[in-house]
Formats: structure tokens, sequence, C-alpha cells
């Protein structure tokens, strides 16, 4: 499928240029954030359609937590604004922010579950907060819908303390669609697992995607799982959009830091650096590695 | 010098008005939080950790302090002829002054450690944001209980203190001083008054507040990795040591105040 139709492309520096509040369910228009005198985002437009996965990428430290963490407003940004279903939400109050944010499931890096209550307290944590508590039946039918999703049920009365890494996202994530949130948000979804358990999460957010019809945003540095789940794959890098569109595309971008990235190759200036120290060869790829098209 | 001194100053004024917002999130969100229910069941877990764990510690805290002062004090007194009033001298430090303050330092080191560091590593390893993310107040579903618990079981705690201090010092008096039990009950009842045990036990509900307050802040606050949370509990415990002390001072000269003006009226309405 050729999703160049579908998907705007961009080389704007920022993002698409011109982002108006209804151009997708999610937008950020011109986002800056300083921390400090850092800027991590310089002033970033992007607007996430309804129902596609977008997956973020970049090398670690670019911003794309910062970036996914202002989506909610988890952090607010310096100047710009972000807008959910048309509606500013960066400039709301927490108490105005809490009914705005039960539209959206985070699955934190870590997962960041709750080390003293156990699987199924975590997964009724949300719902207990935002819904009259239901008779026993009914939310041990909740818990173990969810937990089958994400292939767990049995798991109930595990402790997270007792789960494997992999198995912790995925409660996280069951946790994430406790809600049946419109939007969800994926951290670094398969950083710290091995092959198999990470191609496991990137089939959940595909069936989470084909089942629930959600629009996701996975926050990544694993190309494999880009490719795999992204319908459009946005690069960052210093804080600003460098390339924006589907996985083809991507693959051929001219872009020397794309490539950089997405061949994980390291550059050439990090590369001067480590053979001042003497501990690195001489380069072993030609100038030309970085042109289009070059596998 | 003193232009080195500004960027500290700067800082300590703004992280003073981040405390002070802190603080005001948590009263509207313990004003708030009444009125639901979810909020209760929250609390009692709260005062089982932070009440009943700590009446063990707090008794053998209070005993030693009673002791102690008789073994002290009993010299002073004895010079003078005055060994039967060592009780009064006991009694009234341990309810009005030593009871309440080293019950409330006996608490910051053990649940305002505890606090600082449970919040401290949920915040760092995103759980605060995970609740602030699933449309809950952190503030409320956190701090408020722990608020709560603090508040009410402090001055319940120093009651025990106290009882403690009152047996410790009374038997190392009798056992191992040899004073007259009959005497030394008769200067202590007429020497304490119901004041001076009110003094010490309302004290306790500012003292759990600013335990659990500055506690839960320094948690809330505290910097990425282990170094960060360990920092962010010996931060708490001195801020709440300093603050027991200065509250206290502030407290006595308040109801030094009142007592003066209004204790002696007692007799007029009595």
């Amino acid at each position: 499928m050729n999703m160049k139709r579908a998907i705007p492309q961009s080389d704007h520096a920022n993002g698409p240029a011109g982002t108006s509040p209804d151009q997708g369910i999610l937008v950020l228009h011109e986002v800056t954030k300083r921390f400090g005198g850092r800027v991590v985002l310089d002033g970033l437009s992007l607007a996430i359609e309804r129902g596609k996965t977008t997956v973020i990428i970049g090398p670690s430290g670019c911003g794309k937590t910062v970036l996914i963490k202002h989506m909610v407003v988890l952090l607010r940004p310096t100047s710009g604004q972000v807008y959910f279903k048309g509606r500013r939400i960066d400039d709301l109050g927490e108490r105005s922010l809490e009914p705005v944010r039960t539209h959206f499931g985070f699955l934190f890096q870590g997962g960041a579950l709750f080390d003293s209550l156990t699987v199924a307290e975590n997964i009724l944590f949300p719902w207990l907060q935002h819904s009259a508590p239901g008779d026993g039946r009914e939310m041990q039918e909740l818990v173990k819908g969810k937990l089958a999703m994400v292939g767990l049920d049995g798991f109930q009365n595990s402790y997270p303390a007792n789960l494997s890494g992999g198995q912790r996202k995925r409660v996280a994530l069951a946790r994430a669609i406790a809600m049946n949130p419109e939007v969800i948000l994926y951290d670094e979804p398969t950083t710290g697992l091995d092959p198999i358990r990470a191609d496991i999460i990137n089939e959940l957010v595909l069936k989470l995607q084909r089942e629930l019809a959600v629009t996701s945003v996975v926050v990544t540095h694993d190309m494999k799982s880009a490719y795999k789940v992204g319908d459009r794959i946005v690069m960052l890098h210093n804080g600003r959009i460098i390339a924006d569109g589907d996985a083809d595309y991507i693959r051929s971008h001219p872009h020397p830091m794309v490539q950089q990235f997405i061949n994980g190759r390291i550059g050439e200036d990090d590369l001067a650096v480590l053979r001042m120290n003497g501990s690195v060869p001489p380069a072993q790829y030609a100038p030309g590695d970085f042109q289009p098209g070059h596998p | 010098m003193v232009m080195g001194l500004w960027p500290w100053a700067q800082e300590v004024v703004r992280d003073i008005g981040r405390f002070a917002g802190f603080v005001w999130a948590s009263i509207l969100a313990s004003v708030a939080g009444c009125g639901t229910k979810g909020v209760y069941p929250l609390i009692w877990t709260q005062m089982n950790i932070i009440g009943v764990r700590s009446v063990p510690v707090i008794m053998v805290t209070g005993a030693f302090v009673g002791m102690t002062l008789a073994v002290q004090a009993y010299d002073q007194l004895a010079g003078m002829g005055l060994e039967e009033h060592l009780g009064v001298l006991i009694n009234i430090s341990v309810v009005k002054e030593l009871g309440p303050v080293l019950a409330a330092v006996m608490l910051a080191g053990r649940i305002g450690g505890a606090l600082t560091a449970e919040l401290g590593t949920m915040n760092v390893t995103e759980q605060i944001d995970a609740v602030r993310s699933m449309g809950i107040d952190p503030v409320r579903h956190l701090v408020v209980p722990r608020v709560w618990a603090c508040l009410l079981l402090t001055p319940v705690l120093i009651i025990y203190a106290d009882l403690m201090g009152v047996i410790g010092g009374a038997v190392v008096s009798f056992a191992y001083l040899g004073i007259n039990s009959r005497a030394y009950w008769n200067f202590s009842a007429y020497g304490v008054e119901l004041w001076d045990v009110g003094v010490g036990v309302v004290k306790g509900f500012f003292f759990g507040a600013a335990i659990a307050t500055i506690s839960c802040y320094k948690g809330f606050t505290c910097r990425e990795g282990a170094q960060g949370v360990g920092q962010a509990c010996t931060e708490a415990f001195v801020s709440s040591f300093i603050s027991i002390l200065a509250i206290d001072f502030a407290l006595a000269m308040i109801f030094k105040a009142v007592y003066l003006t209004f204790w002696p009226l007692k007799g007029l309405v009595g």
C-alpha cells in the first residue's frame, strides 16, 4: 500500500506548515519547550491523524518523550499550543484536564505499574477512580477482558515485581486501555525487551489499532518496530521535525541524519571525536553512503 | 560574596513558593476529598501504616524520655531537698514539651523518610505521571490520605509517648531513686494542669501536618535516580526537624499568651 497519497510528505524543518487545530485529532502548533537554557522542542508543529498510527523516531535525547508528554499535557509548552479534537488543552488547569485525559491511554517506558497493587488492581485503578464501583463480577469481567486482549489472562493476582519486563509492559498496556481511550500514547514500548517480546508488543499495537480503532502515537528508536506498526513516521532531530512520511519515504529520505539513524550508523562528528581518543579505526564507509535510495 | 548568594537566595524563594503552592493544592484537595467516598479507605490504609506501626517506637521513645529526665533532674532537686517535686518536673516536661517534640522527631524519621522514599520512587519511575495521565489528581490520591493520617494520628501517638514518659519517669523515681510515690503523684497532680496536656496534644496536629506536607513535597519534587531519592529523604528529615522546632517555638509563644489571658478566667465559667 502506498501511503504517500494519504499522508502529507514533508521536508519542512518544523513539520507541516500552517497546522490548524482541526487538522487532526491531536495537534501541536509551533510548540517550543525549554528546560533552563536548553531548547528541547523548537517551534514544532505536528497533526496526528485520527485512526492512524504515527511513529515518532529520533536519537536518544532528541525530545521524543518530551513531545509525547506534551500531547497529554504532562508537560506544558514554553510557547505554542496543543489541541485535542479542536479544543486547546495546554492552557487548561489540572482539574479541567482530568476529563480530557480520560480520552488517552499512556504506556510509559518502564510500565509505571503501581508496585503495591496486584495486576487486577492496577487495571481497575483508573476505572474505579472515574466510574461508580460495579459489582465484583462486573469488575472481574473487565479485568479478564483487558488481560485477555494482551494475552495475560490468569495473572490477575500477581504483583508487578513478579512479572517479566515484557509482561509488565503488557499489563501496563491493559491498564492503558482500561478506560477505552480514543488515543493511545506509547513511550518506547519495545525498549529493554528481547526481539521476540518486542515483536509481541508490536503485534499488540497492531491488534489494538485493528480491534479498537484507536489513534496511536508511538515513540521509539526501534526501526523494526517503527516500520511494522507505523502508518506514518516522523523523525525528530534537535527538537525539530526533519522527515515526515510513510516507511518508504523515510527509507529513501536524503537527509544524512535520517539515513544515519535508520541504518544505525555513527555520524562523522561522533566518529571524529572517538578517533581523537584513538579507540576507533578509520571510517569503513564511503562518502556516498548517505545518498537517497542507498540501502 | 553577596553576589554569589543571589542565585541561592532566588532558588530558596522559588522553592518556598513551590512548597506554598503544593500546600495550597493539598488543602484544596483535602477539602474536596472530604466529600468523596473513595478517599476514606485510602486514609484508613495510611493510618494503619503511619499510626499503628509507629506505636511501639513512639512508646519506647516516650519511656526513655521520662526515665532519663528522672535520673538527670534528681540530683538538682535533692540538693535543695525538693526531690518529692520530681514528678512535677518530669511530667510537665514530658507532656508539654519533650514528649510531643521527640515523638514528632521520631515520626519525622520513621514516617517522613518512608513517605518521601515511596513518593520519590513513584516520581522517578513515572508512577505519578501515570496517575496524572489517567485524569486523576495525584495530590488528591497520594498526598491527601497521607496528610490526613499524619494530622489525625500524631496527636494520638503523642498521648502514647506522654503516657509512657510519665510511667517511665515514675518507675525510675520509685524503684531506683526511692521517692515516696504518694508525694510524687500529689505534687504532680498539683503542678500539671489539663492545659499542659492539651498544649502538647494540640501541637501534634501542627507537627503531623508539617511532617506529611514536607515529606510528600520532597517526594513529589525529588530528582531522578537513587541519589535523588536519597537526597530527598535527607532534605525531608532535616526540613521536618527544623519545622518541628520552629512550630514548637511559635506555639509556645502563642499558647503562653493565650494561657495568661484566658486560663485565669476558667474559675468564672467553671
